[in-house]
């Protein structure tokens, strides 16, 4: 305190003498920021402190059916036996995630206070009838979840090597303050932020070779929210290769050596704790475990969303409508095409194109999940499957040979991508899968900056039809904006420049700036269409336009990032070493 | 010896907000490569902000038949555009009347343009009264049309000043921003523009604008500037005797006689005002159309005050009733005599000694003596003193800052009845927390016994960890005691507010406690403003 007044007193009114002092102070402070990397904190407390303030001002925006779906699980965990809770149906948000969630709802269904019960918070009701109070406390109850992610992130912040700490500040800021987290939970209303802490943990587990805890977390987190499934081939062979087989010290002599490929203790401890906790999770319901699988995996839905989120099924669908109108303008291109394709494979004339076209209008548009391809062939859920399958397999072999972290979290991001470019059924969501492994990934080679740009940029950008509303316009394009020049800024800073040699293809990454650049001005047209689309007919007649244009132009990106990723991972022998 | 004095120049600027949360966020951006960020990442960061302030209520939302200053400004839009000019100033005063000067009423035209291609039916004349659109359309537009208009008015002239003053001082960029950060986050303004709803940036944009143009010595344009600024609201004029002094001086006195400079400065400000009221004139029905406005500029028919607001005549009237004992001619005189004494004493320092580093001292103690003395003051009126008040961020003396921010929040807290009024109560508290923990008010808060990543503090910084920051809080112990009583007498309001009910005979007490803490924190700011400029007159801009 009294050092402060006198510093400053010497700069107004002692000049002369403040030379003198200057010196040492100076070669002094030099000195300590030359030492500084050690003795800076890399604390995420601030970006907690001003995210939350964000989070606060952010309580009376727009919620989407997911706040009524997460309402109604804590008055169904909260009002009903255990044995209920998976055959409770007044609501049509029947509750669909697995028991550890509904465990973590009936916790925080514990902390209702009065005003908010009284709110209607804890209605088993067919439509929620709630007020401020509830939104209050629901919006709450993510910002204090969330902490969580803050703190596995701390720890993995100060488990890493001091030299690589600024490094792992990067990828553990660039994650709590993401977009994805803050569009999706805050705003959209769910609990990613805390879901993915669980499956962060694992990850930040298996870099400290810490195998036991990690198989713990990531069983604990598929047990929360199983769409971490689609992960779930890479713990499997990484976890198998790295902890269980004994693959250094084997020789074959005979066939009785293959039971010493095999760690037989390590094995034991890793079944013991998967199995250990599958059974506290699933226990109270293993009586009526058809009816809790059914709730989880619903096989009825169709293979895209009303909105495509943007993966390989997006392109193919905008083929399906190019090649319609294509082929209904100019019928030689029909009578072209069945010379090289036969009809069980293509529409046998124009007649069967319009029977198939009036069939799929037929009213009933919004009801119907089944998507319906006019002209290309349909793709049954077993070719989804298949070719999910396929490419996991490929990204996961590597891990076979090589597990370190660097593969593992390249094949959890190859995996993620995989199933969410493949997959049945993909909720736009589910890119955070992508993003959040490769941003740990990221670190370790320039030439990966490129891809992870696009997969973030475009993934981020695929999240805006969730909030349709023009309030949030501003908000979700700006926030994401200035997330990606401080972060796109900050990797390029810490990522290490490839011990290989400079094989970068310059025109792809400037064809992938370009792309990235070119998403905002699409972005603001297409908000600006919307607004006056009551105004122009033709703009009416293309209503899904612009969700179409969204989701085939991030598919773009993320495909491109698939490939170039794909390209690294694979042929690229000197990024692994 | 050159080294030395190029230390000089450096040490001081750098010290302001050291090891604040704000100077932590952009450390990183220190590299010569990266500093052209900073600037970036502050503009978007306080646009996010505000945005996310405009998702609360706004004044008089569901709250018919009048409603409130949303509905003022739609209703503007709503009239500008469908009436022609000569009907502006004279269509159905009573509901909501155009009384403001005519930028603001063009400036409303276009945006009721441009919203009724949006949609016609928010801006329908009479059928629109109160329209409140089930999907927020109407909201979202207008709130976007502040943002809007803030971001090309009020952000630009901000972040020119405190680089003007950077580029003088040889601050580094780091420094510069975060100056501009710390006025850009002024939670007042904030909250009365993108919560309640008004277009004050505009006005604060366009002084502020002729207050760069007086530091680049621009007369004309600043000129210019400032009669748009009282052109879009007649407020602005708190800060009119300064500028005049300040013009009259720089061309009759200092340097030199300059009688060229005087005649340019004179045909601008008229050209000026000619363009912005020939429309007026030519197209709305000649000298009564003008007369009419500026009737309804001036509203002298009201009282003396109308709300309650922190100022010596609303905090004296609890002894003395002025608006029995006295005629409204009568008031009118002793406000404006009060008034005058008021500013005379800077505007006659600014007439023998026009000197930039004492520009937003004088208008400080200009402006401050209108809202405290002068006739009809509203609360919100405190935005603008707290424009050159706010503007003082960018200095590097320690007192300053320190009496700035106290003074800021004080200004927030007087704010407070008419905040709760619009069911801002989030908003309020959050933006008062959110601007003082990133200029480090709150630093004093460090739990040491925590482990070392957890205690909160600079984190990226290479600042050593066990320096203790402290917060804006004036060295001198009297000062340090009266401020501290002011934030104890304010979170005690805070606290009778909420949970004890007034007595049923003075259902106003609270309000009125309210404002008398506001009242004594102004004048002795104003008196402070006073001090300032007598103590510095030989210092120059580096120490401003």
């Amino acid at each position: 305190m009294k050092g402060d007044r006198s510093r400053q007193n010497m700069a107004v009114t002692k000049k002369p003498k403040l030379k003198k002092n200057d010196e040492p102070k100076k070669v002094l402070k030099t000195a300590a920021t030359e030492k500084g990397e050690g003795s800076k904190r890399y604390s995420l407390w601030n970006f907690w402190i001003s995210t939350l303030f964000l989070k606060l001002l952010l309580i009376p925006d727009y919620f989407s059916t997911d706040f009524d779906v997460h309402r109604n699980w804590l008055a169904i965990t909260n009002k009903l036996p255990i044995s209920e809770w998976y055959y409770e149906h007044t609501s049509q948000w029947t509750l669909d995630y697995p028991p550890f969630f509904a465990y973590f709802e009936w916790f925080l269904s514990q902390f209702v206070p009065k005003s908010v019960r009284d709110d209607g918070c804890l209605d088993i009701v067919e439509i929620g009838k709630f007020g401020l109070p509830t939104i209050v406390f629901q919006r709450l109850t993510v910002i204090f979840s969330e902490i969580l992610l803050f703190v596995i992130l701390q720890i993995y912040i100060n488990t890493t090597k001091l030299s690589e700490r600024s490094q792992s500040f990067v990828v553990a800021s660039s994650i709590v303050l993401s977009p994805g987290f803050l569009i999706i939970d805050h705003i959209h209303f769910q609990y990613n932020g805390f879901l993915f802490a669980i499956l962060i943990g694992s990850i930040v587990a298996a870099k400290n070779k810490r195998y036991i805890l990690c198989a713990v977390l990531y069983t604990t987190a598929i047990c929360f929210k199983h769409i971490f499934l689609y992960l779930a081939p890479c713990y499997f062979v990484f976890l198998l290769r790295a902890y269980v087989l004994n693959v250094n010290n084997f020789k074959f002599k005979s066939y009785k050596d293959f039971l010493f490929l095999i760690r037989w203790a390590n094995l034991l401890k890793l079944a013991t704790v998967v199995v250990g906790i599958f059974t506290i999770c699933f226990l109270p319901f293993a009586h009526q475990m058809p009816q809790v699988l059914s709730r989880l995996f619903p096989f009825s839905r169709g293979l895209t969303h009303a909105y495509w989120a943007p993966n390989f099924w997006a392109l193919y669908s905008f083929m399906d409508k190019i090649l319609t109108t294509v082929m209904l303008k100019l019928p030689y291109v029909h009578t072209f095409a069945t010379k090289f394709i036969k009809p069980p494979l293509i529409p046998q004339n124009i007649k069967e194109i319009n029977e198939r076209l009036a069939a799929n209008n037929n009213g009933s548009k919004g009801l119907v999940q089944d998507v319906f391809f006019v002209i290309l062939p349909q793709i049954p859920p077993k070719l989804t499957f298949i070719l999910t399958i396929f490419y996991q397999v490929l990204a996961v072999l590597p891990l076979l040979f090589d597990p370190s972290f660097k593969r593992f979290v390249g094949s959890l991001t190859l995996c993620g991508l995989a199933s969410f470019l493949f997959g049945w059924h993909v909720h736009e969501k589910a890119i955070m899968l992508v993003i959040i492994p490769f941003t740990f990934l990221v670190g370790f080679d320039r030439r990966l900056l490129v891809p992870f740009m696009l997969v973030a940029s475009a993934g981020y950008v695929s999240l805006y039809p969730l909030l349709y509303k023009g309030q949030d316009f501003f908000i979700k394009t700006l926030y994401t904006y200035v997330w990606c020049i401080i972060y796109f800024a900050a990797f390029r800073k810490t990522t290490k420049i490839s011990s290989s040699v400079e094989r970068r293809i310059f025109f792809l990454d400037r064809l992938a700036l370009t792309y990235i650049f070119s998403l905002l001005p699409i972005v603001t047209v297409l908000q600006i269409l919307d607004e006056v689309k009551w105004r122009y007919s033709f703009l009416q007649k293309f209503e899904f336009l612009g969700l179409m244009i969204y989701s085939v132009y991030c598919s773009l990106g993320i495909i491109s990032s698939w490939f170039a990723l794909s390209w690294l991972y694979n042929f690229d022998e000197l990024l692994w070493q | 010896m050159a080294m030395g004095k190029r230390l000089l120049v450096n040490k001081p600027a750098e010290e302001s907000f050291y090891a604040s949360p704000m100077y932590d966020f952009l450390y990183p951006f220190r590299p010569v490569g990266n500093q052209w960020l900073p600037e970036y990442i502050i503009f978007v960061c306080a646009v996010i902000v505000r945005c996310t302030i405009g998702l609360g209520p706004y004044s008089g939302k569901g709250s018919p038949p009048l409603y409130g200053d949303f509905e003022a400004q739609r209703h503007w839009m709503e009239i500008t555009q469908h009436l022609p000019l000569s009907k502006w100033y004279w269509y159905d005063l009573q509901y909501w009347g155009l009384d403001y000067p005519p930028l603001t009423a063009f400036h409303s035209y276009l945006l009721g343009l441009i919203g009724s291609f949006f949609n016609p039916s928010w801006f329908a004349l009479e059928k629109s009264r109160g329209f409140e659109s089930p999907d927020n359309g109407l909201k979202t537009y207008m709130r976007s049309t502040v943002i809007i208009s803030d971001i090309l008015f009020y952000f630009p002239a901000v972040i020119y000043f405190t680089k003007w003053l950077g580029r003088y001082r040889n601050q580094s960029p780091i420094g510069q921003s975060i100056a501009a950060s710390a006025i850009l986050f002024q939670p007042s303004l904030m909250l009365i523009d993108h919560g309640h709803f008004q277009y004050n940036s505009v006005m604060l944009g366009l002084t502020a604008y002729a207050i760069n143009n007086l530091l680049d010595e621009y007369y004309a344009m600043a000129a210019v500037c400032f009669v748009l600024s009282i052109c879009f609201k007649q407020m602005a004029l708190y800060y009119a005797p300064i500028f005049f002094a300040y013009l009259l001086s720089r061309s009759l006195l200092f340097p030199k006689f300059n009688i060229a400079r005087l005649t340019v400065i004179a045909f601008a400000t008229l050209a000026t005002f000619a363009i912005i009221f020939a429309p007026l004139y030519f197209l709305g029905g000649g000298l009564k159309n003008i007369h009419q406005c500026i009737h309804r500029i001036f509203p002298f028919a009201r009282g003396i005050f109308e709300d309650k607001v922190a100022n010596f005549w609303c905090v004296t009237n609890v002894f003395v009733k002025y608006k029995e004992r006295f005629t409204i001619q009568q008031l009118q005189l002793y406000s404006l005599i009060a008034t005058v004494t008021g500013f005379l004493p800077a505007m006659i320092m600014t007439l023998l000694h026009p000197k930039k580093h004492l520009l937003p001292y004088v208008l400080i103690a200009c402006s401050m003596s209108f809202f405290l003395f002068s006739f009809q003051v509203h609360e919100k009126t405190i935005l603008i003193p707290l424009l050159p008040i706010t503007l003082l961020y960018s200095s590097t003396d320690w007192n300053v800052l320190s009496l700035v921010s106290w003074i800021n929040n004080v200004a927030l807290f007087t704010l407070w009845p008419l905040l709760k009024k619009d069911g801002l109560h989030l908003q309020y508290a959050v933006s008062f927390l959110l601007s003082n923990w990133l200029i480090g008010n709150f630093s004093f808060i460090t739990p040491r016994f925590l482990p070392k990543s957890l205690t909160p503090g600079p984190s990226i910084s290479s600042i050593n960890s066990d320096y203790r920051r402290r917060s804006l809080l004036p060295y001198n112990v009297v000062w340090k005691s009266f401020i501290i009583g002011t934030y104890i007498a304010m979170g005690f309001y805070h606290f009778l507010d909420q949970f004890v009910a007034p007595p049923s005979k003075y259902p106003d007490l609270w309000v009125l406690l309210n404002c008398a803490v506001g009242f004594i924190c102004f004048s002795i700011f104003w008196l402070w403003s006073y001090y300032k400029i007598f103590t510095s007159g030989s210092k120059s801009m580096k120490d401003l």
